[in-house]
């Protein structure tokens, strides 16, 4: 007797949705099995039902950044994100910069990244360069909708470190190149710090 | 044979003519007879959409090559850009392809990189951009995404 109930088809598709990820994941490199090791951990924060409430929200951050932290390259990311200009600055104000650029991040992504709710997370395949990384994922949200999410990682001491992550096709490095591109054309890398500066210390007052 | 001055005249006018027509054909079809200037890098998008041959590669605005060639590899698309003598690509520039306004020309847009590494003539940009896809996008952002295969679960 097969039962025509809802739920009973829920648990076959389940079951065919969980046994087709892992096969997929089967096949999965290096780079894609470390990516999703840390994506899996900061799920796990996130899902945590004691972390949830607002008073923890500084806790959760901070188990959030030290998951993270590890796999993202934010040196990279911030000397990617500046370009050319990165050269003409001293080994300090790089140092300053790439501060100041993963506070930005932070500030940008955290709210999206604490927004997850149940979405689905599948690995669809990745590519290799050399010692860079090119993994490829999907997002599938509970109402349907699917997004893309791309790393790129490169291979540094002999770990696969995110340097840039390409969401429905828009480089979130390429976004802010041409942001402070825009704003040392028009003015300088002084007033770039100045305005990230001032950011930061609105962003610290309002928490 | 001889020839009326206003003969050889009128046929030497014919001739300039034809010269003008030739260059105006090879200007505004964009195609390049002597095209051996400049160096040729390559690049995989995941998609090119209305990009064509011939379509400029811009550095901040300036055109500092075109599109050479277009093909597939590996499922995506492979363009092969002509870059000018002496504009030199950091490894990590980042190759976007662009519109001018949302439905306007396509271009190629190549932000300058942070490395020290210069791509070689024949070499691979590796950081690549499509553009996004608006309609789907607005889609997805106004809620309903229509393209879904998937109906929300209702518990």
């Amino acid at each position: 007797m097969i039962p025509n109930d809802k739920r009973f088809w829920f648990a076959i598709s389940a079951v065919v949705l969980a046994t087709w990820t892992a096969a997929a994941s089967v096949s999965a490199g290096v780079p894609t099995e470390q990516i999703r090791s840390t994506v899996d951990r900061a799920i796990l924060v996130l899902k945590d039902p004691r972390l949830k409430p607002a008073a923890k929200t500084k806790e959760r951050r901070a188990q959030l950044k030290q998951i993270l932290f590890g796999r993202f390259d934010f040196t990279e990311m911030a000397k990617r994100a500046l370009g050319t200009n990165w050269r003409r600055r001293t080994p300090k104000e790089q140092e300053e910069f790439v501060q100041l650029f993963s506070e930005l991040l932070e500030r940008a992504y955290a709210d999206i990244i604490e927004s997850y709710s149940e979405e689905k997370i599948i690995y669809i395949g990745e590519r290799l360069d050399g010692g860079y990384a090119d993994v490829a994922s999907k997002v599938l949200a509970s109402n349907g909708a699917e997004y893309s999410l791309n790393y790129k990682a490169h291979y540094v001491n002999s770990e696969w470190r995110v340097y840039d992550v390409i969401a429905e096709n828009i480089s979130v490095i390429n976004n802010f190149r041409s942001q402070f591109n825009r704003v040392i054309a028009k003015s300088s890398y002084e007033e770039l710090v100045r305005r990230l500066r001032e950011k930061a210390e609105f962003g610290a007052a309002k928490r | 044979m001889n020839y009326k001055t206003s003969e050889i005249i009128v046929g030497l006018f014919v001739l300039i003519g034809i010269a003008c027509l030739g260059y105006l054909a090879i200007k505004l079809g964009k195609l390049e007879v002597l095209s051996d200037s400049g160096y040729t890098v390559y690049a995989d998008f995941p998609t090119v959409a209305g990009l064509k041959r011939g379509d400029p590669v811009e550095i901040a605005g300036v055109k500092v090559g075109r599109v050479e060639s277009m093909g597939l590899a590996d499922d995506r698309a492979r363009l092969v850009l002509r870059v000018d003598d002496g504009v030199k690509l950091q490894e990590d520039v980042i190759a976007s392809v662009r519109a001018r306004g949302l439905i306007g020309d396509k271009f190629v847009l190549v932000s300058p990189g942070a490395s020290d590494k210069i791509i070689p003539p024949g070499g691979r940009i590796r950081e690549t951009e499509s553009p996004p896809d608006i309609p789907d996008l607005i889609g997805k952002l106004v809620g309903g995404d229509l393209t879904s295969k998937v109906e929300k679960q209702t518990p």
